[in-house]
């Protein structure tokens, strides 16, 4: 199988989005590459991936047999936490800690809001059952589970109607998980009809509530996410019986659908994390390595820290409330994007956002029936953009725009122009700020980055945004719409290992040299079964490591060094020092766990970025606002007309099929070799 | 001279949503490089700006609503002490409650001018709540401290820098008397840090629109949340709203003290009266004026407005009659480190008093208590000394619309509990039992939220526990026929079955490892007559199991 020339030559990649379902085909032979875009399908979004990719290949003209590979990015996860739509589920949990999925961190949302409650749990409390074991936590058994024990929960699990699935939830199962496997075990053959999801497979990390819970959304989202996997591979698979199946994690690498259906939680950010992946590729083309991005949709806007072309991981995330450990690229997101309503609060200013119009029924300027101005309609009043090209079959009412401006502009005594750019301009505070905070908590400034905008809105605000920013650089990449299905075209095959190892540094070098060499060997076994057609296969240790009574731990990457006392100890100090702004080198240091990222590269080709050969002309002149005083003419080009080199001075629109690029006064673009926009502010 | 037309509302709002980024990254700031844990995952602290009459113009996102009136305390401190010879690269501190405007002495506040040219434009502020500054016991936040010279080191405003250099005489003063003297050197660096870039901000901003429009600005944030909070005081009937609630205990002797409260609304006028309110007392319970103004700006906010942004607006908006001496305005030498207990009870209070008038937003009392555990001994496994320190929530009252939230932390604290698999690799203690208490939750149309039930033991030695506690005598009181939550309390078990109880101040309890402690935190009122309770309501009462069947004969069981 590693023989490249005998597979078929394209591969495919597929991002649903709340609003279009995304696709990228690339060949990996000639580099032609295909984009292609149709509307989701919300109630089974494996029907617009079907539907669309017949529609791809008979455009590209290539049938079933000639895709290699599939590559998915899915929000089925996503969607079934917010809408909590799920199994119904049950949970076994060590006895006398019932409740501690439902106190969790005993906080709450918001503080000063008296009747907004964290999330109920997804199993209810009738539905968690106790059983009698317990381990410590240097894995010693405290009280053994018994065989009565078992027999007693799997009695108790026939109480709860239409179970469908069961998490199982042990204390210091991470550290010794003979318990939860024989609990696991004997749930599966007294009950096939249970999936079961047992939490020192699913996170096998020390913290209770962060495993637990990661469990339990698991288990949640395993009969849905199953259901759907098989659906779609069972279509696609009609359609293209040769293409393989490449499942996008929110860790920011492919797995196969088999895992994807047993740890579906692990999709649960696969959609934005393509978006990153993607964004650093494209940067990479350009040879930008330090990269702030922008991805501005409907409702909101991902913000994700790009160094050194790495997207940066984090190991805590809640979606709809519900809390999940594991690596995860770590995207902020604002509840500011261009369905972002702009609203009148209570002091008399405005507001922008975080209610949206959302799709339905979207910016007054759609004609769906929205009244309220949103940050669309703003730049459809300025004349940013154009109302021929929306993309996607949408069509634009500049009245319907100018109603709503106009509204709110009375109702603040203020011209419509001048409200319009305050729409723009509070929504580009918003952004602004999360920005801000993104950076400073990571220690980053973020001057040292160029600011990388995509999503069908990105281009209209990043000189804004970067203007305020203080950035100067701004990469606009070749298809900024579609950049999460491209960035699955990029993405590596990946599985992360977690195993304990706690101890002082300097006495657990022998425990790390062990745990180490496990990983390893259980890297290298993944890579040689699942990994079988990829390149490239390494895998990349780390250790957590903090200080002595610290109670949050850094990643220090362990290159081939994790024998040498001195190197993990400089990588320490080094990330301590990079996170926090200082290091001590006297201080104690203790390692928490091990992590192994296995990776193998697939075949990808290199995307054909010849462009056009000549530049074309202007499609036409418009009149935009950029100020208060007066309109510019500014000339608006077709993306596909512009070769590489073309250097244009603002004020300049340049449209593509979905996304529009705002270059304003005072600032330029040029086109270079990878087909990336370079748009520099003059005055930055 | 630019006039009012200058600040149009959007400029104005793109402005201080600038200003309020400012705050935010100072508060990052400080949780990026700060030392310890407290800071790092509890982010006990709090940043702001002020103007330069010492007004609180923004605070950050995050930043905590003890901390509200705090800031305000400091500026007016400074401005008093220090006035015209406030000079550019000076940074004040202090921690003092009764001087200098904290609330008690772990919260260490920091704060420096703003200059354009030699005019003062104002101010850029951050308070730190410190694991230790000294004092009788090892975190300064022990019980039973009956004089603030026992809670810890107190520090009146001075200067920390002069023009831009560090006294190093004061830090080397301060430093040698607090315990961990390395840890608070660097919490303090990681203070001056969030200043330094503050001020650099608060700069560029001045740069950019100048000081005219800045310090317009600055008053124009104010006097629109000052309107807004008018607004929301408006639209309550005017009358005369009174309040009585009780606290257990000082832990020094005092019990049931109370605190009494009368609210007079007209117009757009309202004010706090607390005359009647027991007289300070011995025990650590009391709070400084900027305190209870903290504790009903917070209670005010999320009753008729929760999106009011935190600035002098709101204390504008509310006045507060305290009687001096009295609990909730004490004077020196009155010790106060357990305050956030008693601002918890100004809260409840608060709401008491305003269900009549506000019965859609008030909710039962909560479990009205920062509820704290201490367990201090010597590790057996290393020699070594430790001390574990929690506080837990409990029961959230119950509200018109839905029931109070079961095991969590309420109004003015909001804090994470520490992993069970954390505390039992950390310390020589086992976790043998966290879960919600049964029947704790007040019944009702809407019940009361459960309190939380926690168990641990010593493993291999001996150690000593301590606990503060409140609503362990004077239980949750419910709104509208709805039955009170159950009190807390703190109970030692023997291993032959023997249940002990505890004092709700419970000091230097020896546990052996025949023994555990168990601490079992207040539910919360009800809402409501229970005869009211829907029968979907009572089936997933049953169902959850969180109720017996005696609580159910007692309060649901009809008449008929």
């Amino acid at each position: 199988m590693n023989d490249q020339a005998e597979r078929p030559d394209w591969i495919l990649g597929v991002d649903v989005g709340g609003t279009f379902t995304d696709f990228a085909a690339r060949n990996t032979r000639t580099g032609e590459t295909r984009i292609h875009k149709r509307p989701s399908t919300p109630a089974d979004p494996s029907e617009a991936i079907v539907e669309g990719f017949r529609e791809l290949m008979e455009k590209i003209g290539i049938i079933g047999d000639d895709i290699d590979r599939f590559a998915h990015g899915t929000t089925v996860a996503t969607n079934a936490l917010l809408q909590r739509k799920g199994a119904r589920v049950g949970v076994v949990t060590t006895k006398g800690f019932r409740d501690l999925l439902e106190i969790g961190r005993q906080v709450r949302p918001a503080v000063y809001d008296l009747q907004t409650d964290a999330p109920p749990p997804l199993a209810p409390r009738s539905a968690r059952v106790e059983v009698a074991e317990r381990m410590l936590h240097d894995g010693s058994v405290l009280e053994a589970l018994s065989d009565q024990a078992i027999e007693g929960v799997l009695e108790d699990l026939k109480d709860i109607e239409d179970l469908q699935g069961v998490a199982v939830c042990l204390l210091f199962s991470f550290i010794n998980n003979d318990h939860e496997r024989r609990l696991a075990d004997a749930i599966r053959t007294a009950r096939p009809d249970l999936y079961v999801s047992i939490s020192s497979e699913v996170q096998p990390e020390f913290r209770e509530y962060e495993r637990f819970s990661t469990t339990l959304i698991n288990a949640f989202l395993q009969p849905e996410v199953g259901r759907y996997m098989a659906r779609l591979q069972a279509s696609i698979g009609d359609a293209a019986r040769t293409a393989r199946f490449g499942i996008f994690q929110s860790s920011g690498g492919l797995m196969s659908v088999e895992k994807a259906a047993q740890f579906p939680v692990r999709t649960a950010l696969s959609g934005p994390a393509a978006g990153a992946v993607g964004a650093a590729a494209a940067g990479a083309a350009s040879g930008v390595g330090n990269l702030v991005t922008l991805d501005i949709g409907g409702t909101s806007t991902d913000v994700c820290l790009i160094r050194d072309g790495q997207t940066e991981i984090a190991y805590v995330r809640e979606i709809a409330g519900f809390r999940i450990r594991l690596p995860m690229v770590d995207i902020h997101t604002v509840g500011a994007g261009g369905g972002s309503i702009a609203r009148i609060e209570a002091d008399g200013l405005m507001k922008v956002g975080p209610e949206s119009a959302g799709a339905v029924p979207g910016p007054a300027c759609y004609g769906k029936g929205g009244k309220d101005p949103t940050v669309t309609d703003a730049n459809v009043f300025l004349g940013r953009l154009p109302l021929s090209l929306a993309g996607g079959g949408l069509t634009i009412s500049k009245d319907k725009a100018e109603e709503a401006i106009t509204r709110i502009a009375t109702r603040l005594g203020v011209a419509p122009v001048k409200a319009a750019l305050g729409i723009v301009g509070i929504a580009t505070s918003n952004m602004t700020r999360a920005i801000r905070s993104v950076s400073t908590e990571k220690g980053h400034d973020p001057r040292n980055f160029a600011l990388m905008p995509f999503g069908g809105a990105g281009g209209l605000h990043a000189a804004d945004v970067a203007a305020a920013l203080g950035i100067s650089r701004i990469v606009i990449p070749r298809t900024p719409g579609i950049l999460c299905a491209e960035g699955l075209l990029e993405a590596e095959l990946q599985e992360n290992f977690v195993a304990p190892c706690r101890g002082r540094l300097e006495n657990a070098m022998d425990d790390i040299a062990s745990a180490s060499a496990a990983l390893h060997a259980q890297g290298n076994d993944w890579l040689r079964r699942e990994a079988g057609e990829g390149q490239d296969g390494r895998v990349i240790l780390a250790l957590d490591m903090r200080y002595v009574g610290q109670n949050y731990e850094l990643q220090v990457e362990a290159p081939g060094a994790v024998g040498d006392i001195n190197a993990l100890r400089r990588g320490f100090l080094a990330a301590h020092e990079r996170a926090y702004g200082h290091a001590d080198p006297d201080a104690a240091i203790e390692v928490v766990n091990i992590r192994a990222k296995a990776v193998a590269r697939l075949a990808r080709g290199d995307a054909d970025l010849s462009g056009s050969a000549e530049k074309g002309d202007a499609k036409g002149v418009v009149p935009v606002w950029f100020s208060e005083e007066k309109q510019l003419d500014t000339p608006i080009y077709d993306r596909s007309d512009l070769p590489v080199g073309t250097l244009l001075e603002g004020p300049v629109i340049i449209t593509q099929l979905d996304a529009t690029t705002l270059v304003p006064p005072g600032s330029s673009v040029t086109v270079d070799a990878a087909l990336n926009l370079l748009m520099e502010n003059h005055n930055v | 001279m630019s006039d009012a037309s200058d600040l149009d509302p959007i400029a104005l709002e793109i402005t201080w949503n600038g200003l309020k980024s400012i705050a935010d990254e100072c508060f990052l700031t400080i949780m990026r490089s700060a030392f310890s844990t407290n800071i790092k995952e509890r982010h006990d602290h709090s940043t702001a700006i002020a103007d330069a009459q010492g007004r609180l113009i923004v605070q950050a996102e995050r930043a905590l609503p003890i901390h509200l009136a705090s800031m305000s305390g400091l500026m007016t401190h400074i401005l008093e002490i220090f006035g015209d010879a406030i000079a550019p690269g000076d940074i004040f501190i202090g921690n003092d409650p009764h001087v200098a405007g904290g609330t008690h002495l772990p919260d260490i506040n920091l704060a420096a001018p703003v200059f354009d040219g030699d005019r003062l434009i104002g101010f850029v502020a951050n308070i730190v709540h410190h694991a230790d500054v000294g004092g009788a016991a090892v975190g300064s936040m022990s019980g039973g401290l009956d004089e603030i010279y026992k809670e810890g080191l107190r520090i009146p405003l001075v200067r920390l820098y002069r023009g831009g250099e560090l006294q190093d005489d004061i830090l080397r003063l301060l430093l040698l008397n607090m315990r961990l003297p390395d840890e608070r050197k660097g919490d303090l660096y990681a203070q001056i840090a969030a200043i330094r870039l503050g001020c650099k901000r608060l700069d560029e901003v001045l740069t950019r629109i100048g000081p005219d429009v800045l310090t317009q600005t600055f008053s124009e944030i104010v006097s629109r949340t000052h309107h807004r909070m008018q607004a929301a005081i408006s639209r309550l009937p005017d009358g005369q709203y009174s309040f009585e609630d009780v606290m257990d205990d000082d832990g020094a002797g005092t019990e049931n003290i109370r605190i009494a409260l009368t609210i007079r609304k007209k117009g757009s006028r309202i004010i706090f009266d607390f005359n009647g309110t027991a007289d300070q007392v011995l025990g650590n319970f009391n709070q400084t004026l900027n305190a209870t103004q903290s504790a009903v700006c917070y209670a005010l906010k999320a009753l008729l407005d929760p999106n009011v942004p935190n600035n002098q607006g709101i204390f504008d908006a509310i006045d507060i009659d305290a009687p001096v001496g009295s609990l909730v305005n004490c004077v020196a030498p009155a010790s106060v480190a357990l305050r956030a207990n008693t601002c918890q009870r100004v809260v409840d209070t608060v709401i008491g008093a305003l269900a009549d008038a506000l019965p859609d937003q008030v909710v039962a009392a909560a479990n009205g208590a920062n509820t704290s555990a201490v367990f201090e001994g010597t590790d057996p496994r290393t020699g070594g000394k430790y001390v574990y320190f929690e506080t837990l929530g409990g029961g959230m009252g119950a509200r018109a619309a839905r029931d109070g939230k079961d095991g969590v932390q309420v109004h003015i604290t909001n804090t994470s509990n520490l992993p069970v698999e954390a505390i039992e690799q950390e310390y020589p203690l086992r976790v043998e039992e966290y879960a919600l208490v049964e029947d704790s939750g007040g019944a009702g149309q809407h019940r009361g939220g459960m309190g939380i039930r926690r168990t641990i033991r010593p493993i291999n030695h001996n150690c000593e526990f301590n606990g503060v506690g409140e609503r362990f005598t004077n239980p949750p009181w419910g709104l509208f026929g709805g039955f009170p939550g159950e009190p807390g309390s703190f109970k030692l078990k023997n291993d032959d079955g023997r249940t002990t109880s505890l004092p709700p101040k419970a000091s230097r309890v020896k546990l052996t490892p025949q023994d555990a402690a168990i601490i079992i935190t207040p539910g919360a009122g009800g809402y409501g007559s229970p005869g009211d309770r829907s029968p979907e309501d009572l089936d997933e009462d049953k169902r959850s199991g969180k109720f017996t069947e005696a609580y159910f004969r007692r309060h649901y069981t009809k008449a008929d």
